[in-house]
């Protein structure tokens, strides 16, 4: 056997990769509460989704003979043979434009108009959807076929409402809060800036939708003043950018969330093997030239769990104050020995030291003192969102997922994660059920561009599935279970995004071995 | 009540009371700024007097009633708890053509800077 020794010719060398952080839609900065309401957030929301849906529903319905438009407003006769109607109206964020209405053959047409420079102009021609005009809620008449667009509210039964604590009548609602609030009653309810109505028919379930999505929905109103839905229309999923460089190596990711340091549930030789591994003080050479593939760590949630009897907002003993830093200390000599061989991102989760309403700011680098010296250490938001050699990743630490099974239900979490990238939105139970800070001029959690990896941590199971997009998007869902009660991390690839787990046990009997789906 | 230089060195001085309790001498109470000089009934003048001074003037303002009319516009969002500026400025960036005179009203102040139920909901 042959003794041990330093080789130096044999140094294997951790793998690069350029990390960029986009978390600044998420920063709260120098907001400062000066009465902001709700229905501002809602209205950011309504706005930009509204005109999104506006320019997409022509891909809705293709053409066919149409109908009179609700609104012209100016006529114009330019030469040739084409009778020109031309309606001034901004067609999206990114300049202002007309829609130009083209009579051709008694056919009409809508051609977009994008003004650039003052000069002229860039035609697209799309044929109107099947003659439908667009609708306000208040303009909607009877029996008459239109579009109409607005944020969805789902009216529930079992909803908890502050107001049942004040109702004289003690219902049959059980006290104890059950984990979904869902109801065969429930139902949904469409509204825009000038007004709401209800939503009937069959096409639309109420248990797929949650308050706070916005989409198009194609009907009529009954006489019984419903309104009653044809087709539904979502915004699906947003334009990707392709990564400029395809890297040729396999460069690994690793996800974990959950870890739950100081809580009575975790094992620490768990999380110290999974430092072990990462920083390659596991394993002969092959598992070290393994973990020498690794470019970045993300923490996503719930690292630290302080034990909640200490927080009741009494004034601790000097004790218990070293309990209640101890579990972050831990934390924080564990993620030194990280940060000093690999890049790491640190989300804040439910359970962290962190605010409560979403987008949680970073945790406060104090927490820290160990970590923070390096530079490979990045406190994150939750929301994060990062390019890693041009692979865009978003993710959350769980919590708007959470609140989607709460009020609604899916086959699995891939399918709750799946929804909330078709409406462009990362939670759209925030601010309803979701606690969220009062934006006023935007709303932070529409997803713009359609991220190459989308995960979520703090789930029961793992997951994980390739979505494609109907512009030949491909995106990888990955949900993250949680790592004290599992054993699991998530590994992805970063060449062709293949994922697989990671399991670390402390006895041989809990390993178990998962196949990457 | 008048009083003497010594003894108002005597009320302001942090020293304890030998004698006991003693009133102050200073009987200058604290004048409330927003005494009404019109109408009787104080509780319907305390929904007019905001910032410190009775608003009747807006009612007969050009300006401050154009401005109303952008608070009430539904096109540009809710107005109560933003600064019509601020308002102004969301419309503009989401591509809604707010009136380009709004703003220079605004930064001129030539009307008031927060909405007209500002203060009274």
């Amino acid at each position: 056997m042959t003794a041990m020794e330093i080789d130096t010719e044999k140094n294997i060398q951790r793998k690069h990769s350029t990390y960029q952080s986009l978390d600044k839609t998420f920063d709260i900065q120098n907001e400062i509460y000066r009465g902001q309401q709700y229905s501002q957030i809602y209205f950011a929301r309504l706005h930009t989704m509204r005109t999104l849906l506006y320019s997409l529903v022509t891909h809705w319905k293709p053409s066919c003979p149409c109908l009179l438009m609700t609104f012209i407003s100016v006529i114009l006769e330019v030469s040739g043979n084409l009778e020109v109607m031309v309606v001034f109206r901004v067609l999206d964020f990114n300049g202002i434009g007309c829609e130009v209405y083209v009579v051709d053959r008694g056919h009409l047409y809508m051609v977009l108009v994008n003004f650039i420079s003052g000069a002229f102009f860039k035609f697209f021609f799309s044929p109107i959807c099947n003659g439908l005009g667009f609708c306000t809620v208040l303009g909607l008449e009877e029996g008459k076929e239109c579009i109409i667009v607005g944020t969805l509210f789902k009216h529930m039964q079992l909803k908890p409402c502050v107001l049942d604590e004040y109702s004289k009548e003690r219902s049959a609602v059980p006290l104890v809060k059950p984990h979904n609030f869902m109801h065969p009653d429930d139902h949904l309810v469409l509204e825009d800036e000038s007004g709401r109505v209800k939503l009937g028919g069959t096409v639309l379930s109420p248990s797929t939708y949650v308050t706070g999505g916005v989409v198009a929905l194609h009907g009529k109103e009954t006489t019984a003043g419903d309104f009653l839905v044809l087709d539904v229309f979502e915004a699906g999923l947003a334009p990707q950018i392709e990564p400029q460089l395809k890297s040729r190596e396999d460069k690994y990711v690793v996800f974990i969330s959950g870890v739950s340091v100081g809580s009575s549930t975790s094992n620490p030789l768990q999380f110290q093997l999974l430092v072990d591994h990462i920083t390659g003080h596991l394993g002969d050479e092959q598992e070290q030239g393994i973990a020498a593939e690794i470019v970045h760590v993300v923490f996503a949630g719930n690292s630290v769990e302080i034990p909640l009897g200490l927080l009741n907002g009494q004034n601790l003993a000097s004790k218990d104050q070293s309990r209640v830093s101890e579990a972050v200390q831990v934390l924080d000599i564990l993620l030194s020995q990280i940060a000093a061989g690999v890049s790491v991102d640190i989300m804040p989760g439910s359970n962290d030291p962190a605010n409560f309403a979403l987008p949680q700011q970073p945790l406060n680098r104090c927490l820290f003192p160990g970590s923070r010296t390096f530079n490979t250490f990045n406190s994150c938001t939750n929301p994060h969102c990062f390019e890693l050699d041009g692979v865009r990743f978003l993710g959350t630490s769980g919590q708007n997922i959470d609140d989607l099974k709460k009020y609604s239900e899916a086959r699995d979490e891939l399918e709750f994660m799946e929804r909330t990238l078709k409406w462009r939105h990362l939670a759209p139970t925030a601010p309803n059920t979701l606690g969220c800070y009062p934006f006023t001029d935007r709303d932070p959690f529409l997803i713009e561009s359609c991220p190459h990896v989308y995960f979520v941590g703090n789930q029961d199971k793992y997951g994980t599935r390739i979505l494609e997009g109907s512009e030949g998007q491909m995106v990888r869902l990955i949900s993250i279970p949680k790592f004290c009660n599992t054993g699991l991390a998530v590994v992805l690839n970063l060449r062709n995004l293949e994922c697989h787990t990671l399991s670390f046990g402390a006895q041989p009997s809990t390993l178990k071995t998962f196949n990457d789906a | 009540m008048a009083t003497t230089p010594s003894n108002m060195k005597g009320f302001y001085k942090l020293k304890k009371n030998k004698s006991g309790i003693t009133k102050p001498t200073s009987s200058k109470k604290s004048s409330l700024h927003l005494v009404p000089s019109l109408g009787s009934d104080i509780t319907q003048l305390t929904a007019l007097i905001s910032h410190g001074s009775p608003d009747l003037k807006d009612y007969h303002d050009n300006h401050e009633e154009l401005m109303r009319q952008f608070d009430i516009n539904m096109a540009y969002g809710p107005c109560l708890g933003m600064s019509r500026l601020a308002r102004w400025e969301r419309a503009q960036r989401l591509g809604l053509n707010p009136p380009i005179g709004f703003e220079g009203l605004l930064k001129a102040e030539k009307v008031r800077s927060e909405c007209w139920w500002d203060g009274r909901i």
